[in-house]
């Protein structure tokens, strides 16, 4: 049996998923200041009705490391960064212990200037006498030679408790992503650990032997134990639950819109033929980008507690949250109310929500039921118009071959499928704006949870090869080997799922149902002075997010 | 995080599956590590950068800006159509105020493609500047543009297209002709007779470098930008004055290209050549981007960058400076009527031989405009490719008066009942429409 927890903002959900279907589930309202407390609080509910010995794994999504950079309650980083010439790195600066080490590596991985090493010496001293102690080190272009970043660990690693480095995530480009990426790895490293062990801890407490897995932004699963040296890679995880969710229950084949609209916002995720789009970059925390592949999801502050406004004479909903809904005891009347008035909701106090509604209404000569009708259709006219400026800009993003621009497939959804708490109160109104069928499925309430319990791992692994240098490199797995002159295309896409696979078994992930597809893979003839010197080969595979098959069936509903 | 003065919208397409040859300068590898220089960046994580794809020019948008024989699907290929897309795109960022710069950071390059295209001359075959022009001023009626080519060669083709178009202000800045490909763009080539002034060419000595390039730009190009004050302005951005191009001989850094940019302020920039693909492109493209945005470039620099290795010989200073003072003088009061051709009635005559060396096409061409006084006027050519049969071309310019357009018309019936054409193609500008007629 699979046990899954979402701990999201508002409430942390909990689900045992079975062979023969959903067994049980759980709700509880998240402790913020106590994440742990939620988590055994729900495990607690479930666990004794399973039977702890017959739980094998435990999947958790969880929003401490988003948190704790969100709200700066991390630890303070000693970085170094080797940039050479561009763009100024000081844009890149996080804290007070950031300093930049003179060197540099070009494009191919050639290093074009030393790296100062008194330079890099002086900075970890005046770390160690400021009482630092986790690092990031960061080169420009090391996913094309590590040298420099493995050199900066050398200086440092003696006096840290925790040292990361930039091309352990990626072998993506993005310089400045790379920067903030190892920045809150290590600013957060600590906090997600201690949080690790007391999550290993409950679960042992209650008996369950069950491997834990952390859910990833990009709606896959790592093991609890890589999760200790990535923690940043936890982070933005929930909405991708709720996609790996409407995966689990629903069998979507088209392409798709999800909206998981929850108490604060909507989250918006589009799927093309089936599958989820990933966003191509990385995950954005705190306005600063980051290497941390994730779901193409856009979020919008549209709730159920969105406080409704009336500013000169339009009605609007959101994006404030002014207190709960009038109908839980709050002071500003929400879209939840407005959906009590019109009857498609039937929650807490609805003669609440008619008095607030009705109040509201008066101040701008009008009545409750239709400030409540426009309040509905103003939420839903913003959700739809987000969808669209998310589908347009997926079919703008850029292509780099003709092939491609002129064959590119384009998204154009045919189903909209609906779920978080207001899923069912809203699915009306939607229906009326969306000129796509709207569905919302039975688990709606819990897919979250459902989707973080089927989820499976990911990985994926950017092999960069250079023939006239002589060099195959795949960072993220920590791969460097010689190859030939001769080293052709065919031979580094093999070598690149031979490696990703060699990884899964290194970190004991057994899966029968993993499949290493190939997302790119191009080989450019290097020329000079009219003569062929080499290759440069770029592949990259992944291990596709998706949904355990087996329990599938169990928990899939008619969509 | 870094933000940008002025939003830019890069519509950057590299061609991946697209070379001339494997070898070829323009081939598949060109802006591959401009791509790993931009990513690795992170430009397009700066606030106000964006990047986009290019749209994809059709036949009526080439029709615009090229006579094409036989016909445009013959000579063209998908590729070219994408790099001219991209350049309208780029304009349409700006003009829909989407994004207030625009560069097209796109392959193949097209400023040698000539107001007639039989095949492909210098890596070009459609000059996208040229189709982006007609498309700013049919799409969003535009009158004055200004296009600063600072590509290392002539740009010869769009100087072609513009030659009899007083509302285009073509100027180029180049090494000298005698000293490389095309060979063309002196001082004395100014402009048709109805647009003498509208072309001007500053020739610069192999060797030069920021300092040259900046004093041109300073006491040249922009005085003469303020004197025509052009609604739009243009750069057609080649990369290949830098020191280490590998088909050129100038000396000029990615400091000075960001400098350049800086001060020129073009709304548009296109990319033309540039071959030093490792050593150059990334840098200069990356200041560039930086520059028209407004973001400080001085971190900028080639691994490689020695200023010794750019720093020009007192020679070539003080040619550079006493040109300048010649050139503005020559620009702003030239003469009367083009060193080369002939007044033949109404009609101002010139022969023009072209080479079209990357497809080894001669063509010959008998050109003529209308010397109306009124308008930029009627332009007629005859042109033979080789030994295929000769074409007629009628272009009725955007404005013309109706006296030309009623000349452009007669023309073109004369020359079809004539049977001295096998192929004839009209453009009407003023009544939209394009023929193309087989006789």
């Amino acid at each position: 049996m699979l046990l899954g927890i979402d701990v999201g903002g508002t409430h942390t959900d909990a689900v045992l998923v079975g062979a023969e279907g959903l067994l049980a589930w759980a709700k509880a309202k998240t402790n913020r200041t106590d994440l742990l407390s939620s988590i055994r609080e729900v495990l607690g509910r479930i666990v004794p009705e399973a039977g702890a010995g017959r739980i094998s794994r435990l999947n958790l999504s969880t929003t401490l490391s988003t948190n704790a950079i969100v709200e700066g309650l991390v630890e303070p980083v000693g970085i170094f960064v080797a940039s050479g010439p561009g763009i100024d790195p000081l844009a890149y600066s996080i804290g007070e212990h950031y300093r930049v080490i003179p060197g540099c590596t070009d494009h191919r991985g050639r290093i074009t200037s030393h790296l100062d090493l008194a330079a890099a010496r002086e900075h970890a001293g005046a770390c160690r006498r400021a009482g630092v102690s986790v690092y990031a080190c960061v080169g420009k272009f090391s996913p094309r030679n590590t040298d420099f970043e493995e050199t900066l660990k050398e200086v440092v690693h003696p006096q840290a408790d925790f040292v990361t480095l930039g091309h352990e995530f990626s072998g993506q480009l993005g310089f400045g992503r790379r920067v903030h990426t190892a920045a809150f790895n290590a600013a957060v490293w600590r906090v997600f650990n201690r949080f690790a062990d007391a999550v290993q801890r409950c679960a042992v407490g209650l008996g369950m032997s069950a491997r834990v897995n952390i859910l990833k932004a990009d709606g896959g699963t790592m093991p609890l134990s890589m999760s200790r040296m990535f923690p940043v890679e936890s982070i933005l995880s929930g909405p991708a639950a709720s996609v790996m969710g409407i995966m689990a229950v629903c069998d979507i084949q088209e392409d798709s819109v999800i909206l998981d609209i929850g108490g604060t916002t909507t989250d918006i995720a589009l799927f093309a033929d089936g599958a989820p789009l990933t966003s191509p970059e990385g995950a954005v925390i705190s306005g600063r980008p980051t290497l941390v592949r994730a779901l193409k999801t856009r979020s919008i502050g549209i709730g159920g507690d969105s406080a409704i406004s009336v500013v000169d004479g339009q009605v609007r909903v959101g994006p404030r949250r002014l207190g709960p809904a009038m109908c839980e005891g709050g002071q500003t009347p929400t879209l939840t109310d407005a959906l009590n008035v019109l009857g498609a909701a039937d929650l807490g106090d609805t003669v609440a929500s008619r008095r607030g509604l009705g109040e509201l209404a008066a101040k701008h000569n009008t009545d409750g039921p239709t400030l409540a009708q426009d309040a509905a259709l103003a939420a839903v006219t913003s959700i739809r118009a987000a969808v669209i400026d998310l589908t347009r800009s997926v079919n703008d993003r850029p292509v780099y071959t003709i092939y491609e621009l002129l064959e590119g497939k384009r998204v154009t959804p045919k189903r909209v499928y609906v779920m978080g708490g207001p899923a069912r109160a809203m699915s009306g109104l939607l229906a009326e704006v969306f000129p796509e069928e709207v569905f919302v499925p039975e688990s709606y309430a819990v897919a979250n949870a459902i989707g973080a319990a089927l989820s499976r791992p990911t990985l994926s692994a950017e092999l960069f090869a250079d023939t006239q240098r002589g060099r195959m490199l795949i960072p993220g797995l920590d791969v460097e080997e010689s190859v030939g002159g001769d080293y052709k295309l065919e031979q580094a896409e093999a070598d690149a799922a031979r490696h990703l696979r060699g990884y899964l078994e290194h970190l004991r992930i057994p899966d029968p149902d993993t499949l290493v597809e190939t997302v790119e893979a191009q080989s450019f003839n290097m020329v000079e002075d009219d003569m062929l010197v080499g290759r440069s080969i770029r592949v990259k595979c992944q291990i596709r997010p998706g949904v355990l098959q087996g329990y599938r069936k169990a928990v899939g509903c008619r969509c | 995080m870094l933000k940008a003065r002025n939003s830019l919208g890069v519509v950057f397409f590299p061609a991946f599956d697209w070379a001339i040859s494997p070898t070829h300068p323009e081939r598949q590898e060109r802006l591959l590590y401009t791509q790993d220089q931009l990513r690795e960046e992170g430009l397009f994580d700066v606030a106000g950068i964006r990047e986009y794809k290019p749209d994809l020019a059709r036949v009526p948008d080439v029709d615009l800006a090229h006579f094409t024989f036989p016909d445009v699907e013959h000579v063209v290929t998908s590729s070219h159509l994408i790099s001219a897309g991209g350049a309208m795109r780029a304009a349409r960022l700006v003009m829909e105020r989407e994004a207030e710069r625009a560069f097209a950071l796109v392959r193949p390059p097209g400023h040698h493609a000539m107001s007639v295209v039989h095949g492909t001359r210098g890596f070009c075959t459609i000059n996208i500047e040229a189709v982006m022009v007609e498309y700013l001023r049919e799409r969003y009626g535009v009158r004055r543009i200004a296009i600063v080519d600072t590509d290392c060669h002539h740009g010869d083709g769009t100087q072609d297209i513009y030659w009899h178009d007083p509302d285009v202000l073509f100027i180029s800045m180049h090494q000298d002709g005698r000293t490389i490909y095309p060979g063309t763009g002196f001082p004395y080539e100014l402009g048709g007779p109805t647009a003498m002034g509208a072309t001007c060419n500053i020739p610069l000595l192999p060797g030069t470098g920021d300092q040259g390039f900046l004093h041109m730009l300073d006491h040249v190009i922009m005085p003469l930008l303020e004197r025509f004050k052009p609604e739009i302005v243009i750069n057609s951005a080649g990369q290949d004055n830098h020191f280490s191009d590998p088909i050129t001989n100038m000396a000029f850094s990615a400091q000075g290209y960001a400098e350049l940019t800086r001060r020129l302020g073009a709304q548009i920039a296109v990319l033309e050549g540039g071959y030093s693909i490792q050593g150059a492109l990334p840098y200069v493209n990356l200041g560039i981007c930086l520059a028209m945005a407004g973001v400080d470039t001085s971190n900028v620099r080639e691994p490689d960058f020695d200023p010794e290795r750019v720093k020009q010989e007192k020679r070539i200073t003080e040619y550079t400076e006493s040109l300048a003072d010649q050139l503005l003088e020559y620009f702003t009061s030239p003469p009367a009527l083009p060193k080369h051709g002939r007044v033949e009635g109404e009609w101002f005559v010139r022969d023009k031989e072209i080479h079209y060396d990357t497809d080894s096409i001669f063509e010959r061409q008998l050109e003529k405009v209308r010397m109306c006084g009124e308008c930029g006027g009627t332009v007629v050519i005859e042109s033979r490719a080789g030994s295929d049969p000769v074409c007629l071309a009628v272009r009725i310019p955007v404005g013309a008066c109706p006296e030309c357009a009623k000349k452009g018309h007669e023309v073109f019936e004369l020359g079809q009942r004539s049977r001295n054409y096998r192929r004839a193609m009209l453009v009407d500008r003023p009544g939209k429409s394009v023929k193309r007629v087989l006789i």
